[in-house]
């Protein structure tokens, strides 16, 4: 894997790494890969169920109910009269 | 009745071992033990009154302002939360050494591993008397630890106990169990933490637990799983297998192919699951903040996760964001869940004529550090091929101590089918009626 490919995945996982960071994830992730190309070798099954259980959808019921207080939620934020301030978008 | 443990106790025993992230201040609670007992959960358990940091330094400063479903339960049974044992860091590790808050040291040889990823949890268990640990696996993080520090590591099927206040490592395969000292605390805790729960849907399509109406007979042995372990290891394991026979547990050989494909399909699934799970740390909900509130979004969440994220995080976001890439979703994410599928048909063939499978947990005894530090991170993960294959089908498994070498414990890990965990406590309580665990000491 070359280092401008682990830069662009950096990129999509919001990482930014230095040079040094680079140079060694870019050898670990060659082992990596390398090794899960055993994968190609295992037969396809077709199913390619999510949860190794089948799993139902569980509805609540739609009744009025506090769980959590908001504002305890809001403790661990960065607030400013009462809203939750963030970067910029553009 | 009151409990010999106390505060000070408790903070002597963290100094020396570190198997705290977080720990109480105040034991008044513990004033009627029994019926009250003590009990710890993993620091990614939420719990009110705790930090609850997942090992990881983007999570310092985080106070849940809820309990986690297993907490609650565990709770109204009387039971009184001790602290929050340290793991590694999102449960990213086998050895325990990716936390960002110390790394707890083995009861049994301090310059050795507890295990990871719950390895302050096994600790615990290890080294305080009548004391049960809440923790949680993903591809061995019970078993592993518990092998190490000689403990009964028990997880059950997925599913089976709700995740509701788990801070998520992956969710198609992340599942809270128990570490304990006998067979006799599963019987007594399982039920406790087990059942359907509204806010974990997962949780909702359980059978009812059965805790006995079972006896093995006989397991089944992959030769796979036989190879390349320390030679005391397996000298260990072949010993037990004659003792099982003695127990009228009767072992056969088997073939089971698909355990060469489990710790790859493995390692994507987990590695895509987690590089979306931990997009949700990017220093505005939780824990730590970012720096300049004035730059793009991209640049806030980039620096904040980038100075927080431990190497071992960073590795696998960058794994699991490439393997679900266009291109490669094919080729690994689909593949995987294929084979996992592969790997469920599999074992509930060899279920079809034996009552369990049977392995060691671990190809070796608790390393000590100064070997974990040569080890790259492919023979890292590779050291997980035996405590993989279970977790990967969501089959419930238990580790139990069967041998020692150099005073290091070693364990054995018999898989059930999905929902069957009392085929598990049945040869728990009959390999442990027998079998004599060495405990590094007690203090209460």
């Amino acid at each position: 894997m070359d280092l401008e490919e682990v830069k662009g995945v950096a990129w999509n996982a919001r990482l930014k790494l230095t040079e040094e960071e680079m140079q060694e994830f870019a050898k670990d992730l060659e082992d990596v890969l390398s090794y899960f190309s055993v994968l190609d070798k295992a037969p396809d099954t077709g199913k390619h169920d999510f949860n190794p259980v089948p799993i139902s959808n569980v509805l609540r019921d739609d009744e009025v109910a506090r769980d959590v207080d908001a504002g305890s939620l809001r403790d661990s934020m960065d607030t400013y009269q009462d809203m939750v301030r963030g970067p910029r978008l553009t | 009745m009151s409990c010999h443990l106390t505060v000070e106790k408790l903070v002597t025993l963290n100094e020396r071992y570190h198997p705290f992230s977080d720990l109480t201040k105040d034991l008044s609670d513990l004033t009627d033990y029994p019926p009250k007992f003590h009990f710890s959960a993993k620091d990614n358990i939420c719990a009110l009154g705790f930090q609850a940091r997942a090992g990881s330094k983007i999570l310092d400063g985080y106070r849940p302002p809820f309990d986690a479903t297993v907490v609650r339960k565990m709770r109204e049974a009387d039971g009184i939360l001790i602290g929050k044992t340290n793991m590694d860091e999102f449960g990213f590790g086998t050895f325990c050494t990716n936390s960002a808050f110390g790394v707890p040291l083995n009861p049994h040889d301090v310059e050795r591993s507890c295990g990871g990823s719950s390895g302050g949890a096994a600790a615990i268990a290890a080294l305080l008397e009548k004391h049960v640990s809440l923790a949680e696996s993903t591809g061995g993080s019970i078993s592993c630890p518990a092998s190490f520090c000689g403990v009964i590591g028990f997880t059950p099927t997925y599913g089976r106990v709700s995740r509701y206040g788990l801070i998520d490592y992956a969710n198609s395969l992340d599942k809270i169990g128990l570490i304990v000292r006998a067979p006799s605390d599963l019987r007594r805790f399982l039920p406790i933490i087990s059942g359907p729960d509204k806010k974990d849907p997962t949780s909702c399509v359980q059978p009812r637990l059965e805790l006995d109406g079972f006896k093995v007979k006989s397991v089944a042995v992959p030769e796979e799983a036989l190879r390349n372990l320390d030679p005391a290891v397996l000298q260990a394991f072949e010993a037990a297998l004659g003792k099982l026979k003695e127990q009228g547990i009767e072992a056969h050989r088997v073939s089971m192919p698909s355990l060469g494909f489990a710790l790859a399909a493995y390692y994507v699934l987990a590695t895509s699951e987690a590089s979306t799970n931990l997009a949700r740390y990017k220093g505005m909900l939780f824990g730590v903040r970012g720096g300049h509130i004035d730059q793009s979004f991209n640049d806030y969440f980039s620096e904040v996760r980038s100075a927080n994220f431990g190497k071992e995080a960073k590795r696998r976001v960058l794994l699991g964001t490439y393997t679900r890439m266009v291109g490669f979703r094919d080729r690994y994410y689909l593949k995987a869940l294929a084979v996992r599928q592969l790997i469920i048909k599999e074992y509930q063939g060899l279920m079809e004529r034996d009552d369990a499978v049977l392995t060691p947990t671990m190809p070796f005894i608790a390393p000590r550090f100064t070997e974990i530090a040569k080890m790259k991170p492919l023979e890292v993960y590779q050291a997980d091929f035996l405590t993989v294959p279970p977790n990967l089908t969501g089959m419930p498994h238990i580790s139990l101590p069967c041998g020692y070498h150099d005073g290091m414990p070693i364990g054995m890990q018999f898989v059930a089918p999905h929902w069957e965990e009392r085929r598990l406590l049945d040869v728990a309580d009959r390999w442990c009626g027998e079998f004599k665990i060495r405990f590094p000491g007690a203090i209460a």
